[in-house]
């Protein structure tokens, strides 16, 4: 029982926070999100068989849950509002909290009682539950008028590039720092020719696969120089690559190239240099149309779909005999070729699939945004993903998930909004001195620094580490070994 | 009549500029136990890397059942059925001991012949099946010493280059260890032993070669050997 109510603390922690800091009817989102994370975290901890006593089990983590998120939406909606200038409106008040016990009571008591079948059929009813929140989560938005999607989408963008850098990292043990590179050439390998920049206008349908097979081929063309490297030197060179590929794109933009004194050709703008390309074309399906920037759904479920069939293959990769040598890879390169793995094709393979999805995420993005800058791409690009991958913990996928979803959402979403908030509690106090504090830019790569110092000290094996085995990052597993 | 199954002509291998295999010439017939014994810095580790591809010999050759083998990359010659057990053992720390075995039948991928060897190596090594579990880094010195000669069962070895098995082991271990050695060799796997601890090394092998910073000094039948003085004053530590 005490386990069951402090496991509690962990889902009724986030809707606490959901609800303070977004306020309105987020409060309700808050409260699913705290049944949700309860009904997973509390039966893993206590595990039940027994219906009757899962859905009390349920109903006690939903109480918890339900409790902190009211209080948090009381604090936001009744305490805070008045003072920052958000007229009460108790009305509101009362519909977000019986709202979120609600939706926080169906889920946890769901989730608990879902936990209580066999391994097998726990698994889809698993996936069910988390199918329709995500199917429905765009018109629950809509409803609620969070206008969280615009963040959302970017969010699976990143989520899709963890789990990609999840492979070199994670699975095949090669820190990779220069990670945003393979995003920077998906996106622009997309980019020219899916639009007027060259003429070529591909349809996006065309160009999403033109984009991963270049991603791959400069997976390899990374890979094939750090052949020889590990730990320390790879992830010096990775670095290298990261910084150099948005600065050659910064300057393609004016290339002529001679060929024994033949001009193959002259001042040739490749990648538009700093003012980047644009527009880039949107795909385009049946009924819908072209997608439209103003409608975020078909977005959405275009990037969830990518995200899915990327899961399913990863996760049979991961399975694979491929994956079997990624992990001895990782676990120990010479013992690896003594059990016949060809450790240079291995290599070589995990940099060039890796890349491919975060050629994939480029490609989308690209034509999400209908426009992509050199500037995009940059090496804190490459740091938040690796951040996201060690927080949820190395390895594994659903741990990079979670991890990418609470740095992402803390990075788009709860930062701007805390500082808003912030903001004008302290133009209500009526200190002008503080007034140009943001939180959201000044202490972001702060907090990112915090996160990975605090991660690597107290849980180096991420959130969610990998089948109970403790994986650390490939630096520190070097040191381990004696070579 | 026997049949050399590995041979190396005059192998010379270098580390960077240091000349670590001055020239050495072997054989290994099929069936039998050879040992290298020497003291340390002899180059007995670096002959078995050379033979497993880990280094490439600069000049000289390697045969195997009459083909050259001294170029090709280290997976190939594990295909060809030439299995090591490293140096340090090498087991892979925080793999299961039933996820390090079957890593060692990574070339085969084939589940039935998968479980029969699986089998044979649990016989060989009972402390194994006990531990099918445990990570490899939390067992004894002495099992990860057995699961590292199980790991290269698992790749059904012809020839099984084990490098130095009696290291860091307890002497009661380290019997047990070379009668299953032993036993391996009995089931039909030629042997080609490293080792610094001459005395259980000429014990069980059908002959030797003595190696000297790079060279080899003597080779003779293991009995041969055994009596021999310069042997017994320099490695069996007798007067």
């Amino acid at each position: 029982m005490q386990t069951r109510i402090r496991k509690s603390m962990i889902g009724a922690a986030f809707g606490f926070a959901i609800a303070l800091i977004s306020g309105g009817f987020a409060g309700i989102l808050a409260g699913l999100v705290a049944g949700l994370i309860n009904g997973y975290v509390v039966p893993e901890a206590e595990p039940l068989a027994d219906k009757r006593r899962a859905i009390v089990q349920g109903l006690t983590v939903a109480l918890v849950g339900s409790v902190l998120t009211i209080l948090g939406i009381v604090l936001r909606n009744v305490v805070i509002d008045p003072i920052i200038g958000v007229p009460l409106n108790l009305i509101g008040v009362a519909i977000a909290a019986v709202g979120a016990v609600l939706l926080c009571v169906l889920v946890s008591v769901v989730m608990c009682v879902v936990r209580t079948e066999p391994p097998a059929r726990e698994r889809i009813g698993m996936a069910i539950v988390v199918g329709i929140i995500l199917v429905t989560y765009p018109w629950l938005d809509q409803f609620l008028n969070l206008r969280f999607m615009n963040e959302v989408i970017p969010v699976l963008v990143f989520l899709l590039m963890a789990l990609g850098l999840n492979i070199v990292v994670g699975y095949a043990g090669l820190l990779d720092l220069g990670y945003a590179a393979f995003f920077a050439i998906g996106a622009y390998a997309a980019a020219m020719v899916s639009s007027p920049h060259f003429g070529l206008s591909l349809s996006f349908w065309l160009a999403i696969w033109v984009a991963a097979a270049v991603a791959a081929i400069f997976g390899l063309i990374l890979g094939s120089p750090t052949l020889p490297l590990r730990g320390d030197y790879l992830a010096i060179v990775t670095l290298g690559f990261g910084e150099i590929v948005p600065i050659a794109i910064k300057n393609l933009d004016n290339v002529s190239l001679s060929l024994w004194n033949y001009p193959l050709f002259v001042d040739v703008d490749l990648t538009g240099g700093t003012k980047g390309i644009n527009p880039i074309n949107r795909p385009w399906l049946p009924i819908i149309g072209e997608f439209s920037p103003s409608n975020p759904i078909p977005w959405y479920f275009l990037i969830l779909g990518i995200m899915l069939i990327s899961i399913f293959f990863i996760s049979r990769l991961r399975n694979s005999r491929l994956g079997r040598a990624w992990t001895a890879l990782r676990e120990d390169e010479l013992a690896a070729g003594a059990m016949g793995i060809n450790t240079v094709n291995v290599k070589l393979l995990a940099f060039a699939i890796g890349a491919t999805f975060s050629g994939l995420a480029g490609a989308f993005y690209g034509a999400y945004i209908s426009a992509i800058f050199p500037e995009s791409f940059r090496f804190d690009v490459s740091v938040m993903l690796l951040c996201m991958v060690i927080l949820g913990g190395l390895g594994n996928m659903s741990g990079v998930i979670l991890g990418g979803i609470i740095i992402q959402f803390a990075d788009r979403l709860f930062l701007p909004q805390m500082s808003t908030v912030v903001q004008k509690l302290i133009v209500a106090s009526g200190n002008e001195s503080l007034r140009d504090i943001n939180f959201a830019s000044d202490f972001r790569l702060l907090l990112f620094g915090l996160t990975l110092v605090l991660m690597m000290v107290l849980r180096p094996q991420g959130l969610v580490p990998s089948n109970g085995s403790a994986r650390v990052l490939p630096v520190a597993a070097g040191e381990a070994r004696h070579d | 009549m026997t049949t050399a199954m590995l041979e190396l002509q005059d192998v010379h291998t270098y580390y960077g500029n240091i000349h670590a295999l001055k020239g050495i010439s072997l054989t290994v017939n099929q069936g039998e136990i050879v040992t290298l014994i020497g003291s340390n810095g002899a180059g007995k580790s670096t002959t078995l890397r050379t033979i497993s591809g880990l280094n490439s010999p600069r000049t000289g050759q390697i045969l195997f059942n009459g083909t050259r083998i001294d170029r090709l990359p280290a997976h190939e010659i594990v295909r060809l059925g030439i299995l090591q057990s490293p140096e340090g053992r090498r087991i892979f720390p925080r793999l299961t001991v039933l996820e390090n075995l079957e890593m060692g039948a990574f070339t085969r991928n084939d589940s039935v012949t998968m479980k029969e060897d699986l089998e044979r190596v649990y016989t060989l090594f009972p402390r194994l099946r006990e531990r099918i579990a445990q990570k490899g880094g939390t067992l004894s010195g002495g099992e990860q010493q057995m699961l590292a000669i199980g790991r290269a069962l698992m790749g059904r070895p012809t020839v099984l280059l084990l490098d130095e098995p009696s290291m860091g082991l307890a002497p009661v271990l380290v019997e047990q260890i070379f009668t299953i050695i032993q036993d391996i060799n009995k089931q039909g796997t030629t042997i080609l032993l490293v080792e610094q601890n001459a005395l259980m090394a000429l014990a069980v092998a059908h002959r030797g070669y003595v190696l000297q910073t790079g060279l080899i000094v003597l080779s003779d039948s293991a009995a041969a050997l055994q009596s021999n003085e310069t042997v017994q004053k320099a490695y069996l530590g007798m007067e």
